[in-house]
């Protein structure tokens, strides 16, 4: 699958549990990796603990309390002292982008992150110009956060990851409420990013469309992992896990 | 007030929107001062600084009645303690003075955050250095703002399109346990902004 | 109460610039060392949650209507550094953006609705909280009272202000303002008691409990907002005091005559209860009549507490005395 002396995945997950604070298990032995560029989905019901593992994976929930570290980002624990390098890394995208545009106008929301590493003028400046020309938005400088559409906000919320230059994108429900348009030119950005991401979706649609692999979540653990293609089609692991066969896989020639 | 908040007319290009906003909001408060610092009353002194204004706001285009639209809105207030003031000996020449003095520099304000960005007057803050948590704190609120302005609605129609009885406690009620309801999702909101700003490693 | 530009001459502009800046270094401070980042955002989300919450009006006597406040509110359920922030934060933004308050008067405004209003009426919920005891009653007895004191105090401070820049005398500005308060506190009162027990109801966790020891203010700190607090009162409320004395009768008279032809219709009648009948020293009638009404509020207060938290759940019968009907369980 890969080649070259850099053997290591961006993301390897091994045996990852977790607990609320009021004890319920919301993930039980999860164990998977990522390749350097590759996109992998994570599905599964609702409840079934993809978002709390999305937050795993740059340490905004504290870490396993095991003595060797159980997520490990192009080959760094997540853990202290590495949490500030490894946040530079991942790029976690939460659902609700309202919650992660927190600053007055799109620019400095973007160049919030590069401003934490310590960029500043003429270098600050082109990084984000250069990223709000990745995703679209050029010209979007001083455009208030309360004017912008939901893709927009999409849009604007990925710009400031790429500006950190992350390496793994870890995405929460990317498509959610977004229209058909919306919907489109997110995926069409995702396609072109080179990055390595795992992408929790209901959308499976666009897990054909754009990840070879796949991850299935229940209640905390991974049920099944495999290409993208065989697992979608078998009727019923989607139905046992509250899905279902997306409708893109009903009308082709199995392989 | 929402409108405001919109700001509808800040992005215009006019001479007087292209100014630098430390330009600006330094020139507003030298007029503020010399207005209402003197103790002497100076109607001459009056008469050119609402001719100056009514200049810069024929520059910066903006709808006469929207300016007045706005001025309108904070006047009542100005009206009524004016109002009181002529409660005493020489209550006319205060009352007069007070108003004419309150009006102007309330226009010179709608003039002035009319025709500036907040982002704007928000970086001039900062070059004053004023201090950062304060700084960061009203630009958390101005930005949530509209969304709770939104969200408020919302829940207020929910409310209403539940409401059979025009009881008024019952609406006090209701209108309590929205803002309560409010302040519960502003607080799982703000845990969600922490987190989103510590993912893109925020130095606190 | 937000002072527009021209209402405040040069010393007391200068003099409120002074205590609010002092005043807010001090709130920074305390908010700095004592509340966790992860709290920082929630601060700024508050801040927006009182200035919606101001936009609020509520009808008091006569078609006049009053706005809440918001200084105790904040206060209870974000601590009282925190709620000086808030305040502070609104009031500018309100200020630069809205001319919702004069650019010369936001130290004055700042003053009387950041500081004195949650300082003060933090310092009663307190002290209330201490003596009725930790139960939830106890908590929206002393919220409703603080309440109804943060408002008053804060009209009182403004009136002082406004005499002080011979603007309005002070023997129209404290009636007037003061008196109008007396109810506009009572809205405030009932407001704050009811969101701060439908947020008990709601997520009693998310109510701030008094700080531990190892979150005590230092002692330096303490006197130094204790001083601030007295000194920015004595010099509001000070020419109240040494006015008292000397022309009495003169004052009562002319306040009399006035009151017959006062030009003021946009304040109600709270004037006349100002006077109890029958007493000779209008200055004793006076703070007779400030006592009883302080007891009546004190009263006022107790009894929504107690109607809130006598049926767990019933919901809340506002407006105290009288019946309260078995209403059904609201949603």
């Amino acid at each position: 699958m890969r080649a070259g002396l850099e053997d290591v995945n961006a993301l390897e997950v091994r045996e990852l549990g977790y607990r609320y604070p009021d004890g319920t298990a919301a993930l039980r032995g999860v164990t998977f990796s990522v390749a350097e560029g590759e996109r992998v989905a994570l599905i599964g019901p609702n409840g079934a603990g993809k978002s709390t593992l999305l937050l795993h994976l740059n340490g905004l929930l504290p870490e396993h309390a095991a003595a060797a570290p159980v997520v490990r980002v192009f080959g760094t624990p997540v853990a202290e002292p590495h949490l500030a390098a490894i946040r530079a890394r991942v790029g976690l995208l939460f659902q609700d982008p309202d919650d992660q545009i927190f600053c007055p106008t799109v620019w400095e929301d973007v160049a919030f992150g590069p401003q934490q590493l310590g960029l500043r003028g003429t270098q600050l400046a082109a990084r984000v110009a250069q990223t709000l020309e990745q995703v679209g938005l050029t010209g979007f400088d001083e455009r208030l956060p309360h004017h912008l559409s939901r893709g927009e906000k999409r849009r604007v919320c990925l710009a400031g990851l790429l500006a950190c230059e992350a390496r793994l994108l870890a995405l929460d429900e990317p498509t959610s409420d977004l229209d058909p348009r919306g919907r489109r030119e997110l995926k069409s950005l995702l396609v072109n990013l080179p990055v390595a991401q795992v992408i929790a979706t209901h959308d499976l649609e666009l897990v054909v469309e754009l990840c070879p692999r796949v991850i299935v979540l229940d209640r905390g653990g991974v049920v099944a992992q495999g290409p993208a293609t065989d697992l979608l089609a078998d009727e019923e692991l989607m139905l046992a896990h509250g899905l279902e066969r997306p409708h893109i896989l009903r009308h082709r020639h199995p392989h | 007030m929402h409108r405001a908040l919109l700001e509808p007319y800040q992005h215009q290009r006019s001479a007087i929107h292209r100014l630098p906003a430390g330009v600006k909001s330094g020139g507003a408060l030298a007029f503020v001062l010399v207005i209402v610092l003197p103790s002497r009353v100076a109607w001459p002194a009056y008469a050119a600084g609402a001719g100056l204004l009514l200049l810069l706001a024929g520059l910066s285009r903006i709808p006469p009645g929207a300016l007045a639209r706005r001025l309108l809105l904070v006047e009542p207030f100005a009206l009524g303690v004016a109002l009181l003031s002529l409660l005493q000996p020489n209550g006319l020449m205060v009352f007069a003075a007070t108003l004419t003095k309150s009006t102007l520099c309330l226009f010179c304000m709608v003039l002035l955050s009319s025709t500036t960005r907040f982002s704007a007057l928000l970086r001039v803050l900062r070059r004053i250095r004023v201090p950062s948590l304060l700084v960061t704190t009203i630009a958390l609120m101005h930005r949530y703002l509209f969304l709770l302005v939104e969200e408020t609605g919302c829940m207020v129609r929910a409310r209403r399109s539940r409401t059979f009885t025009r009881d008024r406690a019952s609406a006090w009620r209701s209108s309590a346990s929205v803002i309560a309801q409010l302040f519960v999702r502003s607080s799982e909101r703000a845990e969600r902004i922490y987190a989103a700003m510590c993912a893109r490693g925020w130095k606190t | 109460m937000h002072i527009p530009d021209g209402f405040l001459d040069a010393k007391t502009a200068m003099a409120t610039g002074v205590l609010a800046t002092a005043g807010l270094g001090l709130a920074l401070a305390n908010v700095r060392r004592t509340v966790p980042p992860r709290r920082i955002p929630l601060i700024g989300l508050a801040a927006a949650f009182v200035f919606a919450a101001q936009m609020l009006n509520f009808p008091v006597a006569g078609g006049t209507s009053g706005h809440l406040i918001g200084a105790v509110l904040a206060a209870v359920l974000l601590g009282p550094g925190a709620a000086v922030l808030v305040m502070s934060a609104v009031l500018i933004l309100q200020c630069l953006m809205f001319a919702d308050g004069g650019v010369t008067a936001l130290g004055a405004n700042l003053f009387n609705m950041a500081l004195i209003a949650p300082a003060l009426g933090y310092g009663i919920y307190r002290l209330l909280r201490r003596i009725v005891g930790k139960g939830l009653r106890g908590r929206l007895f002393a919220t409703a009272f603080a309440a109804w004191c943060s408002t008053i105090a804060a009209a009182l401070s403004c009136a002082g202000q406004l005499a002080l820049s011979g603007t309005v005398p002070l023997r129209v500005a404290l009636p007037a303002m003061g008196g109008i308060h007396l109810l506009i506190g009572l809205g405030e009162a009932l407001i704050t008691t009811l969101v701060v027990a439908a947020v008990a109801r709601a997520r009693p966790e998310l109510l701030l409990e008094p700080a531990g020891p190892r979150l005590q203010p230092r002692y330096g700190e303490l006197t130094a907002r204790g001083v601030l607090v007295v000194l920015g009162l004595a010099i509001f409320v000070a020419p109240f005091a040494s006015g008292w004395p000397d022309g009495l009768e003169k004052v009562a008279a002319t306040l009399g005559f006035e009151r017959r032809g006062a030009a003021g219709p946009v304040l109600g009648a709270p004037l006349p209860d100002y006077r109890f009948p029958g007493i000779g020293s209008t200055a004793l009638s006076a703070i007779i009549a400030g006592v009883a009404g302080t007891l009546v509020a004190f009263g006022l207060a107790w009894l929504l507490a107690f109607l809130l938290t006598r049926r767990r759940g019933a919901g809340a019968h506002p407006g105290g005395k009288g019946t309260a009907p078995d209403a059904p369980r609201a949603a």
